[in-house]
C-alpha cells in the first residue's frame, strides 16, 4: 500500500497533456462528515439502508506537494455520490482556475465508444477444442449493437454463436475507474500546501431513535435516545470527527448532478433471429446487497431491545446551536463505513414525569357504527423543570412499560422536532376498554331563521377497573357551530375541548347540536 | 487487483499517445444559455474543391438540432444540407442486405473447422431467411456456429449521426468554413458559497459557474462564454420547465437599480472564461466569477400562515438570510441564476452546511432573502379562535377600516340585507426557545379571495398590508418565551 503511494508522488513529475503537471492526492489526512436527514422522510418512516435519502457534508484536510507553475491536482478516495457544483476547495495559494468533475467511466461501453473508428483485436475461442484465432478489427458502431470490419468484411460481435471478445491495445484518454475531482491551480513556487476540500454527498441519513421506560408506578419514564446514521456510499470515512444536523435545511430539486448517467452501455443486438434474438448484456451495476433485515420495524425494535438493558451510555453525542438548527457531535472519531449504519448514544433523561389521558380528536358530525377506541397518550413538558429541557429531534419513541417483571412494548409513536419549551404529545396506541359512539339524536328546524340543525349523542364507555381521564377535540368545522351542549365546553387548537372523567366500569352520554353559523352576539355557548 | 490498477495508472502518467488525442473540430467556441443549450460556432480549414462537392463534419454534438446548423465558407453556396441518423448496427446491416450475397462460414462445434458458402439474403422478419444454392434456410436455426461476413456496409448507415453539407464552389483550395449550431446537452448555472457570520452580522460569499455537458462530445480547446438571462428559445428540454414551479416567496425581495460592469449582449449579461478550455464530455466543470468577503448580512425568520389554517401542532418559522448585491453595502455584482448554499461555523469554527436556495437572475443593487430552512427553536401556531355571522350593518361600520380604499370622494354604499358577511378571530402563538430575542415576520394570507374588500377591525399587533391578499405582522418574541397576536378579520365569505 505505501509503496503504491510513493509511486503516485513520483508521477507527480510526469507532466500532463495541456502541459501542466498532474499532482495526485489519493486520500485526506483527516475527514469530518456531517450528516443531514432525508428532508422528505416523515419522522415515523425509518431509513432505507437500501436508499438513503439524506446527504452529508463532508470535509477532508489533504497535504499536497505543488510544483512551480500550474498544475491539475486529482483527488481520489472521495465520495461516489459527490455533487460536483458543491465542492469548495480553500487553502491553495491562489484559487483554483477551473474545478472539473469528469464521469466518463472505464467501463465496456465506455471502451467501445472511445475506439469507434479505431484499431482492435478480436480473439475467437474455440469451445470444444480451445483453439484461440485472433485478429484484427475496426470498430464501425457502437456501444449499441457492434460492427467490426476484419479482413475478411463486416460482422456483427456476438452474433455468430462463436466465443468472442474484444482486446483494446490501452486505456483511451478520458477514462477513469470512477468520477473523478480535479482542479487546475497555479503556484509560483513548489509548495507543500494543506487544502480542506468539501463537499455534499448523497446517500448518507440519519435519525433519532427514542427509547422511553416508564417506571414502575406509571408517572415517570426514563428517556434514551439513539443517534442512527447510515453510509449507503461505497466509500467508508475512517477515523471521522462526526456529526449530526437536526432540523430541517433547505434543499433544491435542481440539486442533482447531470452527467452522473450518461457513462454509455453495452447493448449487443443482432439481426432478427428466433434462438439468439437480442442478447443484452448485464446490468453494469451490481444489484443492491440483501438487506439483512428486510423489515423495518424489526430494526427499530431490535435496537430498543438492547438499549433498554445497557447501562448508562460512555459516550453521548454534545449538542450545540448551528445557527437555527441543531448540531449533534460525536465526541470521538468513529469510522463511518461503507454501507454500514451506526448508533451513539444522544441523549439520557431520566425519571421524567409524565401524563397519561385519553383523547379523542372528532368530527362532531361523523357518527359511528358502533364502539369507536380512544387513543392514549403520553403528554410531556420539554423544560428542565420538567425532566427534559432539551431539544429533540424527530424520530421514533418505542415506549415500554414493565408488566409483571416483563419489558413490554407499550407503542411506538413520532416525534416531530421539539424544541425546548414545547408540550411533548406522544399517541402511543389506541385503548379497547375505553371506547366511543357517536349518535345523531335527531334533526329539525330551528325556531328564529328556520336554519336546520341536528342533535348528537357523544357515549363515553369505560371497561377498565380505573377511572379514565378522556379529552375529546370536537373539529368543528368553519361552516357550522357547536350549541347547547350538554356540559361547558373549553377550546384547545381552536377546537371545542370536553375534559371528562369517566368513572371506573361506567358510560357516560355527552350531547350537542351542529347548526349552521348565526349572526354575532345571538348567543354564546361556548367560550374560552 | 492492486497491481492491475497501479499498471493502469503508469500507463495513463507516462503519457502513452492518447487513444482521443485527434478530433477533426476546429476553432470552436460555445456560448452557453442556461436553459440546457449552447450555440456551438466550429471554424475549420477545409479542402474544398471546385464545383459541387459534399462535405461531412464529424465530432459535431452528439444531440445537435440539425435544424438550427448555419454553413459559410468564402466563395461557397450551399446546395444542401443533410443530418443523417440511419445509424449501423447488426440488425440494421442484416436487413440492408436483403436481396444481396454474403459469405456464412459454419464453424464446427466438434473440430473447429470451417466451411464458407455464399448465401442470399431473403427476408429478415423475426428469422433471417436465405438461399443457399437451391436450398432455403433459417439463419441459426439450429443454434450451432455461424458467422455472417457482410462485402460492405450501406454507405448511408453511420456510426453516428452524421451532419453534412453539400456546397457549390467556384474555385478549389483550402480556407476557413464555419459552422454554426445549437445543442442541448450544454447548459450552465451559478453556485454560491455563502458563510454566514451571524455575530458579526457579515456573509462572505464565492461565486462558480457551474457548466455541464452530456452531449457525447468533447469541445476541445473552445472559447467559452455564458450568457445569463432568458433567451426566449424553443424550450428544448421541456422537461426543464419542472423546476421552474416554486411555491416558495422569491428571494429577490426588491430588484435593483444598479448596472454592473461585465460585457452585456443587449439586456443579458455574458461571463467569458478568461482562458479557452476543453469541455469534456460528462464533465461538470466550474470556474470562479465572484469572491466577495465580509459583506453586511442580518438574520430574520418568516411564516406564512394560509387562510383560516388551524395547527395541532407548532409549525418551525423560516430562517432567512438577508444581503444585498449592490456596490456600495454587498456582494457588488449581478448574480446569474442558481443555487446559494449556506454555511456557519460551527463551536470548533468548522463550517457546516445550513441549507440552500435557488435564486433567478438578480440586477445588482437587489435586496435578497434566502430562505435556509426551517428554525428548530422558533415556531408559529395559528388557531381560528372565532367565527361569526356579522349584521350587515357592523359590516358597514367597519368599512373605514377597508383595506384598500384607495378611491377618493363620495361612494354610495348600498347595503344588502342578504348578504352574509364574516368574522373571524385569528389568534397567533409564536414561540423562541432561542436566548436571544427574534423578530418573525408573519404574514397572513388569503385575504384576497374574490372580494377585495376586507376590513380588520381590530388586531394586537398593527400591522402593515403587503397585498390585497396579505398582511404582514412584525412580532418581535422575547428570549425563551412566548406572544400572542390576534387579529380580526371581517370578509364576505
Amino acid at each position: 500500500m505505501r509503496s503504491v503511494c510513493v509511486v503516485f508522488l513520483a508521477l507527480a513529475a510526469s507532466t500532463g497533456a495541456a502541459g501542466q503537471q498532474r499532482v495526485l492526492s489519493p486520500r485526506p489526512e483527516a475527514v469530518s462528515v456531517t450528516v443531514y436527514r432525508d428532508p422528505e422522510r416523515a419522522a415515523d418512516r425509518l431509513l432505507d439502508r437500501d436508499w438513503l435519502g439524506g446527504y452529508a457534508l463532508i470535509s477532508e484536510t489533504r497535504t499536497i506537494d505543488l510544483p512551480a507553475g500550474p498544475s491539475e491536482i486529482r483527488f481520489e478516495g472521495v465520495a461516489d455520490s459527490l455533487l460536483p457544483a458543491s465542492v469548495i476547495v480553500s487553502g491553495l495559494p491562489q484559487q483554483p482556475a477551473e474545478k472539473n468533475y469528469d464521469a466518463r467511466l472505464l467501463s465496456p461501453g465506455g471502451l467501445i465508444d472511445a475506439f469507434l473508428g479505431q484499431q482492435v483485436h478480436i480473439r475467437r475461442t474455440h469451445k470444444k477444442t480451445g483453439r484461440v484465432t485472433e485478429s484484427e478489427a475496426i470498430v464501425r458502431s457502437g456501444p449499441n449493437g457492434i460492427v467490426l470490419q476484419t479482413a475478411a468484411g463486416f460482422e456483427a460481435l456476438k452474433c455468430s454463436g462463436l466465443s468472442e471478445a474484444l482486446l483494446y491495445p490501452k486505456i483511451p484518454d478520458g477514462l477513469s475507474d470512477k468520477p473523478t475531482l480535479s482542479l487546475r491551480t497555479t503556484s509560483a513556487a513548489p509548495a507543500r500546501t494543506t487544502v480542506r476540500l468539501s463537499y455534499l454527498a448523497t446517500q448518507f441519513d440519519w435519525q433519532a431513535n427514542y427509547i422511553a421506560m416508564v417506571n414502575s408506578g406509571g408517572r415517570s419514564l426514563d428517556l434514551f435516545a439513539w443517534l442512527t446514521l447510515a453510509n449507503a456510499n461505497d466509500a467508508s470515512f475512517p477515523e471521522a470527527q462526526t456529526q449530526a444536523v437536526a432540523g430541517t435545511p433547505n434543499r433544491e430539486q435542481s440539486d442533482y448532478d447531470p452527467v452522473r448517467s450518461v457513462s454509455p452501455t453495452i447493448q449487443l443486438q443482432c439481426w432478427p433471429s428466433d434462438d439468439t434474438s437480442d442478447i443484452r448484456n448485464p446490468p453494469p451495476y451490481p444489484p443492491p446487497p440483501p438487506a439483512a433485515e428486510r423489515d423495518g420495524g424489526d430494526e427499530g425494535e431490535s435496537i430498543v431491545v438492547t438499549a433498554a438493558r445497557a447501562p448508562a451510555p460512555a459516550m453521548v453525542a454534545a449538542q450545540e446551536d448551528l445557527g437555527d438548527l441543531k448540531l449533534y457531535r460525536i465526541p470521538e472519531p468513529v469510522t463511518v463505513a461503507a454501507n454500514a449504519q451506526k448508533q451513539v448514544a444522544l441523549l439520557t433523561k431520566n425519571k421524567v414525569p409524565f401524563e397519561r389521558v385519553h383523547t379523542l380528536p372528532v368530527d362532531p358530525s361523523e357518527t359511528t357504527d358502533g364502539p369507536h377506541p380512544v387513543s392514549i397518550m403520553i403528554r410531556m413538558k420539554n423544560t428542565k423543570a420538567r425532566g427534559l429541557g432539551v431539544p429533540l429531534p424527530s424520530g421514533k419513541v418505542a415506549v415500554f412499560e414493565t408488566v409483571t417483571g416483563r419489558s413490554m412494548l407499550a407503542g411506538e409513536p413520532q416525534l416531530e422536532d421539539k424544541a425546548v419549551g414545547e408540550l411533548v404529545e406522544l399517541e402511543i396506541g389506541e385503548s379497547p376498554d375505553v371506547t366511543y359512539e357517536l349518535t345523531e339524536t335527531w334533526e329539525g328546524e330551528s325556531n328564529d331563521d328556520g336554519d336546520p340543525f341536528r342533535r348528537y349523542q357523544l357515549r363515553l364507555i369505560n371497561a377498565r377497573a380505573k377511572s379514565a381521564a378522556v379529552e375529546v377535540a370536537l373539529a368543528v368545522p368553519h361552516n357550522v357551530r357547536l350549541t347547547k351542549p350538554s356540559r361547558r365546553l373549553g377550546t384547545k387548537n381552536g377546537y371545542p375541548l370536553w375534559l371528562v372523567t369517566v368513572p371506573a366500569n361506567k358510560s357516560i352520554a355527552l350531547e350537542y347540536q351542529v347548526e349552521p353559523i348565526r349572526l354575532k352576539n345571538e348567543d354564546d355557548e361556548y367560550e374560552d | 487487483m492492486r497491481l492491475v490498477l497501479l499498471g493502469v495508472l503508469l500507463a495513463t502518467g507516462a503519457g502513452v499517445p492518447s487513444a482521443q488525442a485527434q478530433t477533426a473540430q476546429g476553432d470552436v467556441s460555445v456560448t452557453i444559455y442556461n436553459d440546457n443549450l449552447a450555440l456551438v460556432q466550429d471554424t475549420r480549414q477545409m479542402a474544398i474543391p471546385a464545383g459541387r462537392s459534399r462535405q461531412e463534419f464529424p465530432d459535431v454534438s452528439g444531440q445537435i438540432r440539425s435544424e438550427t446548423v448555419s454553413f459559410a465558407a468564402s466563395g461557397t453556396a450551399i446546395v444542401e444540407q443533410n443530418f443523417d441518423y440511419d445509424l449501423l448496427s447488426p440488425s440494421q446491416l442484416m436487413q440492408k442486405a436483403i436481396g444481396q450475397t454474403v459469405t456464412i462460414v459454419r464453424v464446427n462445434p466438434a473440430t473447429g473447422a470451417e466451411t464458407r458458402e455464399a448465401a442470399k439474403i431473403l427476408a429478415t422478419n423475426g428469422g433471417v431467411v436465405m438461399q443457399i444454392g437451391n436450398r432455403i434456410e433459417v439463419l441459426r436455426d439450429d443454434g450451432l456456429p455461424v458467422r455472417v461476413i457482410f462485402d460492405k456496409v450501406p454507405p448511408n448507415l453511420r456510426a453516428r449521426p452524421t451532419l453534412s453539407v453539400t456546397i457549390q464552389s467556384g474555385s478549389a483550395g483550402s480556407r476557413p468554413a464555419t459552422l454554426t449550431y445549437l445543442t442541448p446537452g450544454i447548459g450552465w448555472k451559478a453556485d454560491y458559497v455563502t458563510l454566514f457570520d451571524e455575530a458579526a452580522g457579515k456573509i462572505d460569499a464565492q461565486g462558480w459557474i457551474t457548466l455541464t455537458n452530456t452531449t457525447g462530445t468533447n469541445f476541445t480547446n473552445a472559447d467559452v462564454v455564458m450568457v445569463a438571462g432568458t433567451p426566449n428559445f424553443t424550450q428544448a428540454d421541456p422537461y426543464n420547465q419542472y423546476n421552474q414551479y416554486r411555491p416558495q416567496p422569491s428571494p429577490v425581495r426588491r430588484a435593483g437599480t444598479e448596472s454592473g460592469s461585465r460585457e452585456r449582449l443587449g439586456d443579458y449579461y455574458l461571463y467569458p472564461l478568461a482562458e479557452r478550455t476543453t469541455i469534456a464530455n460528462a464533465q461538470t466543470k466550474q470556474v470562479s466569477f465572484l469572491d466577495v468577503e465580509g459583506a453586511p448580512a442580518s438574520k430574520g425568520y418568516e411564516f406564512r400562515v394560509e387562510w383560516g389554517q388551524n395547527m395541532d401542532q407548532p409549525q418551525s418559522a423560516y430562517s432567512v438570510i438577508k444581503f444585498s448585491n449592490s456596490s456600495r453595502a454587498g456582494l457588488g455584482d449581478q448574480l446569474p441564476a442558481g443555487t446559494v448554499r449556506a454555511y456557519m461555523r460551527d463551536a470548533r469554527g468548522q463550517p457546516q452546511f445550513i441549507g440552500e436556495s435557488a435564486i433567478p437572475h438578480t440586477p445588482m443593487g437587489s435586496e435578497l432573502a434566502i430562505r435556509t430552512g426551517e428554525a428548530f427553536d422558533v415556531k408559529v401556531k395559528s388557531t381560528l379562535a372565532k367565527r361569526e355571522r356579522i349584521l350587515s350593518s357592523e359590516w358597514v361600520r367597519t368599512a373605514r377600516m377597508r383595506i384598500n380604499s384607495s378611491r377618493t370622494g363620495t361612494e354610495i354604499v348600498t347595503v344588502d340585507q342578504n348578504l352574509q358577511y364574516w368574522r373571524t378571530t385569528m389568534s397567533y402563538t409564536l414561540t423562541n426557545a432561542r436566548p436571544v430575542p427574534v423578530t418573525v415576520d408573519l404574514v397572513q394570507a388569503g385575504l384576497d379571495n374574490w372580494y377585495h374588500d376586507t376590513r380588520v377591525p381590530s388586531e394586537s399587533v398593527a400591522g402593515v398590508q403587503r397585498s390585497a391578499d396579505e398582511r404582514l405582522y412584525r412580532v418581535t418574541v422575547p428570549a425563551n418565551g412566548e406572544i400572542t397576536v390576534t387579529a380580526v378579520f371581517d370578509t364576505r365569505y
